[in-house]
């Protein structure tokens, strides 16, 4: 392993380590939801009631951490990597 | 000399009628509205940078009594069980009943007694809006809080059936609540909720015995 290849490594980490902080940081994305609110939409009879609209409780599950941090987590991982055999190779190609 | 009592007594009656508000309606006398209806709801409002939480409950039960041509003299309470409010996340759900939070073992309901009316603003014959003077007890802390109230009165219809028989109750109300004021307080979630939460109540009665 070649010094670009730590440097690659070492930075991944910390990028990594700012993703995880930050996942843990937004606890509301530390849990998947078990279901969501939806806007009922109002009848004549609760206009006529001065009644605002309501939300009911729908069951759909949401995985918490995926939409923010697997995939910024991923996208360093695979570009990291990718990093580190291009460097990889230029160290064998220099070495030949 | 007794004339001028009764006259005294009589004006009195009359000037205390004239600033008696209420709704102009069928309806006389004074009327009980039962709120039983399960769509009546009562919703909780965090919102924080990290995070907006709502949380709503069903199992909504209360009465309300008033003079139907004297709203001021109202009187009832309404009452919400903490089991019965879901956030969207179950596990959530579970710390909010916990004895961290709301602590659902020891403080089962959460109740607004009402004490005074304020004010009243006529929107329509069968509509006032005003403020409400109440104690609210949430973690077996009670504090007088004000809430801002849209109420409706609807004599019983063909329309109204589809909700229940007899004539009918709506009522519309918000306030604001400090967790902090009532020892709600939990160092490990505080970034994720709010201190003040919005709570907004809408709410179907029924007469009809």
């Amino acid at each position: 392993m070649n010094s670009k290849q730590k440097f690659i490594i070492i930075v991944a980490l910390i990028l990594l380590a700012a993703v995880l902080f930050w996942w843990l940081a937004s606890g509301g994305e530390i849990l998947s939801k078990d279901g969501i609110w939806l806007e009922q939409e109002i009848s004549e009879l609760d206009k006529a009631l001065g009644l605002e609209p309501q939300k009911i409780y729908q069951e759909k599950f949401i995985l918490g951490l995926l939409p923010h941090t697997t995939v910024i987590s991923g996208i360093i991982v695979v570009v990291s990597a990718i990093l580190f055999f291009i460097f990889k190779s230029k160290k064998t190609k220099e070495k030949k | 000399m007794k004339k001028i009592i009764k006259t005294l007594i009589l004006l009195l009656v009359a000037v205390s009628m004239s600033f008696a508000q209420g709704f102009k309606v069928k309806a006389t006398g004074e009327q009980t509205f039962n709120f039983e209806d399960k769509r009546n709801q009562v919703k909780f409002f965090s919102t924080t940078p990290l995070e907006d939480i709502t949380g709503i409950s069903n199992d909504v039960k209360g009465k309300v009594t008033l003079n139907v041509a004297d709203i001021k003299s109202m009187k009832g309470s309404i009452t919400i069980s903490v089991a019965s409010i879901k956030t969207a996340i179950d596990l959530r759900d579970e710390h909010l009943r916990s004895d961290n939070w709301l602590d659902a073992d020891n403080y089962p309901e959460i109740t607004f007694v009402l004490k005074k009316v304020g004010d009243i603003k006529t929107l329509e014959d069968s509509r006032i809006e005003t403020k409400i003077t109440g104690d609210f007890t949430v973690h077996g802390v009670t504090k007088e809080t004000i809430a801002d109230v849209t109420l409706t009165y609807l004599d019983a219809s063909e329309q109204t059936k589809q909700y229940a028989p007899g004539d009918l109750l709506g009522v519309q109300a918000k306030f604001n609540i400090a967790l902090s004021e009532f020892d709600i307080e939990n160092m490990v979630v505080g970034q994720k909720v709010a201190d003040e939460i919005e709570i907004t109540a809408t709410l179907r009665g029924s007469n009809a015995k």
